[in-house]
């Protein structure tokens, strides 16, 4: 029998796995997908972005999606049929491997949402039962074992830190960060150094980054981003079981005694454990413990309280960008603009908190960076006219090689909370099963309109800064539509049995061997992306199962 | 419309459309010289940077990542394609007039099917020119030396088919 089973091997797990496999504990991961090193990465744009190569095919894997409008009503959309993909890297360290690693942490008071900001009607907002008091030497060690690089200056968004700086210094920057931190210093913004998940340098055992100019959405072949499988995962000796899909968790009436899995073909296997760990991602989390339902839990493993697969939550907010064109720079400046590889890095907090109309609103995180460098997305954006028409031709060809060799495109990302409401959570339909012949997940779609509110609040300060760093063609869109990426939710933690699912050690509180360590656990999501804050929780989760082993 | 039949043989690309009216042959076309020629008007570069982009299709329509459905509008966008040139000029696409067929596309451009096959039809022509060269399209990797563009390393060392 292992001391620890984790299900899932992405930011969620990993830590788990690193501390108690490292600490001696006989630990097993589950992973559905497959393993990939360094040498098996490569910048192949049709694998990797067109074809969809590290996540399920929606003809074997697929998800139901209801998409809720203000009336209440709602639209269904088969995953398969719409292309609507929700699935982000099904490898051992699962989509951590492919993010771009811009790193920030929740502020002090992102866990006391409702304390400080109040109620919002139709959000069912809560304070975090841990404060970031509590969290705060984990986002530290993430910084040092996971690997963070980045400048700390002074600002008036600042969290307190533990330490005076990054272990790692920041990454070497493209030249039009300089029209940047000119143009937020003249606009009276303050310009941040982004912290990155990405090594500067050879440490830790890795290679330092070699700016390959494809990051985000891409496997790392130098080991310089922090995934999970690079920072964590080969830095143990815990055994990972690759093609193992777990479909039932088996429990008595207090504790998880067998995980279930299927291998690709079909076969059937279980794993026996003192501790079972969660970490399959929110959405397949909440589906796992949802079919996993049992005569002692009736509604779903872990579910007494009613609370599992509620919540689900995303990051509001949307992105836009600028065009920076080659008639309106000097030769130096068009230089530095096509400066290849360098990041961008700038990131924007003034407005994480503001006044408008008449009260202190929570705002949000804007982050900068370059267009992504894929060829052919952008290629393929250059196929309408101005009016949206469809051109082709002599007339195509000398606007893609125009707009390709002489512009280049800025864009901004706006990160902000996505108020978590009834209707946004997940289920399971019995009647539509995935290849393995496990009903699917089911995700309600719901954004509440006060997210809207401060996306556009966000969005319009962004938008400043690109018309006077002189860019043009500025457009920007904030939506409800949500990063399959970036989600969270559905297991929320807090101290009432009766209104959430786990305790503030994430630990169910219906099992006493259950822990879920990925976002689920997330009650609100701050307004920064996520990663960092799951690794930092699943280091101090770590810690309490350890507690409980010895 | 009806007074027509088009009839696609097994094996797409090279198999000869047999283009009717009633009982009468129109003429006789491949779904491959269709593309060729489509997608030459579309984007005329990949002709002119030695890229062979009709071949591509091939990958297409075998991939395993690729929806029986997209697969399934790529041959009947070429089918309705050569009825619509019937329907305008009396023959296939591969033999109209350079001026005749801009004509159809312009045509086609303003009917849903159409406007998607052309876009789909120049997104498979930029992956063949502008993927990564082990794909067979991006020959010397003439593609990305025209957008003065450089391919990420490591490079892959299989086409992901």
């Amino acid at each position: 029998m292992y001391d620890v089973c984790i299900i899932g091997s992405g930011a969620g797990g990993s830590p788990i796995a690193y501390e108690l496999a490292n600490a001696g504990f006989k630990v097993v991961v589950l992973e559905k997908g497959e393993n990939y090193a360094e040498k098996d990465f490569s910048k192949d744009e049709l694998g990797v972005s067109r074809r969809d190569m590290f996540t399920p095919p929606l003809n074997e894997q697929k998800h139901v999606i209801n998409e809720y409008a203000k009336d209440g009503t709602f639209t269904t959309y088969d995953g398969e049929k719409s292309g609507w993909n929700f699935w982000n890297g099904s490898m051992v360290g699962g989509s951590s491997n492919l993010m771009s690693g811009y790193f920030h942490r929740m502020k002090p008071n992102d866990f006391r949402l409702k304390s400080a900001y109040g109620d919002i009607k139709g959000a069912n907002v809560v304070d975090w039962p841990i404060s970031y008091e509590k969290l705060e030497p984990y986002y530290a060690k993430v910084e040092k074992v996971v690997g963070v690089s980045g400048r700390v200056i002074k600002h008036k968004r600042q969290e307190p830190r533990s330490s005076p700086d990054f272990p790692y210094p920041e990454l070497e920057t493209n030249g039009v960060v300089k029209w940047f931190d000119k143009a937020c210093f003249e606009l009276g913004f303050e310009s941040l150094p982004t912290p990155r998940a990405v090594l500067s340098g050879d440490a830790l055992g890795r290679a330092g980054c070699y700016y390959s100019n494809f990051c985000g959405s891409y496997g790392c072949s130098s080991g310089a981003k922090g995934s999970a499988r690079a920072a964590l995962l080969q830095k143990c000796d815990a055994k990972i079981i690759t093609d193992a899909f777990v479909y039932k968790l088996v429990s008595d009436k207090s504790k998880v005694t067998h995980a279930h899995y299927y291998t690709k073909h079909g076969f059937s296997h279980s794993i026996e454990a003192k501790i079972f760990v969660l970490a399959a991602q929110a959405i397949e989390s909440s589906r796992l413990l949802l079919n996993s339902k049992n005569r002692h839990f009736p509604n779903g493993l872990a579910n007494s309280s009613g609370e599992l697969g509620k919540n689900l939550i995303f990051s509001a907010g949307g992105s836009g960008s600028g065009r920076f064109i080659f008639e309106n720079l000097t030769m130096r400046q068009q230089k530095e603009l096509m400066q290849t590889g360098l990041f961008f890095n700038r990131s924007l907090q003034d407005w994480y908190e503001y006044e408008e109309d008449g009260e202190t609103r929570k705002g949000g995180t804007i982050d900068f960076l370059f267009e992504h460098q894929n060829i052919i997305s952008r290629v393929k954006r250059e196929m309408y006219d101005e009016s949206g028409g469809l051109i082709w031709g002599q007339a195509l060809v000398d606007k893609v090689h125009k707009t390709i060799t002489t512009s280049r495109v800025l864009t901004f990302e706006v990160f902000n909370d996505w108020l978590p409401t009834d209707n946004c959570n997940v289920g399971v339909d019995e009647n539509v099963k995935d290849k393995y012949g496990v009903p699917v997940g089911v995700i309600n779609l719901n954004g509440h309109s006060h997210d809207l509110k401060v996306g556009e609040s966000l969005a319009k300060k962004a938008v400043e800064v690109l018309k006077k760093m002189g860019a043009v063609e500025i457009d920007y869109s904030i939506s409800s539509s949500p990063p399959p990426n970036l989600v969270a939710g559905g297991c929320r933690f807090g101290d009432d049995p009766k209104t959430s699912v786990l305790d503030k050690n994430c630990k169910a509180h219906d099992l006493k061997n259950l822990y879920v360590s990925d976002a689920s656990f997330m009650p609100t999501g701050g307004s920064v992306p996520y990663t960092w804050t799951i690794y930092a929780n699943s280091f101090r989760v770590a810690e309490a199962i350890a507690r409980e082993l010895n | 419309m009806n007074s027509r039949r088009i009839f696609l043989k097994a094996g797409f690309l090279s198999t000869a459309i047999f283009v009717m009216n009633g009982c009468e042959l129109f003429s006789v076309t491949t779904s491959q010289d269709t593309i060729r020629v489509l997608q030459n008007d579309l984007f005329p570069q990949a002709k002119k940077l030695g890229v062979e982009t009709s071949r591509y299709i091939e990958i297409i329509l075998r991939h395993a990542r690729v929806s029986e459905e997209d697969k399934k509008f790529i041959k009947n966008g070429v089918k309705w394609l050569n009825e619509e040139s019937v329907l305008m000029y009396k023959t296939t696409y591969v033999k109209l007039l350079v001026s005749d067929r801009e004509e159809v596309l312009n045509a086609i451009s303003k009917k849903k099917w159409g406007r998607s096959f052309m876009k789909e039809m120049t997104s498979y022509l930029f992956e063949a020119m502008l993927g990564d060269p082990i794909y067979g399209g991006n020959n010397n990797e003439a593609g990305w030396k025209w957008l003065k563009f450089t391919g990420g390393n490591p490079r892959p060392k299989e086409a992901y088919l």
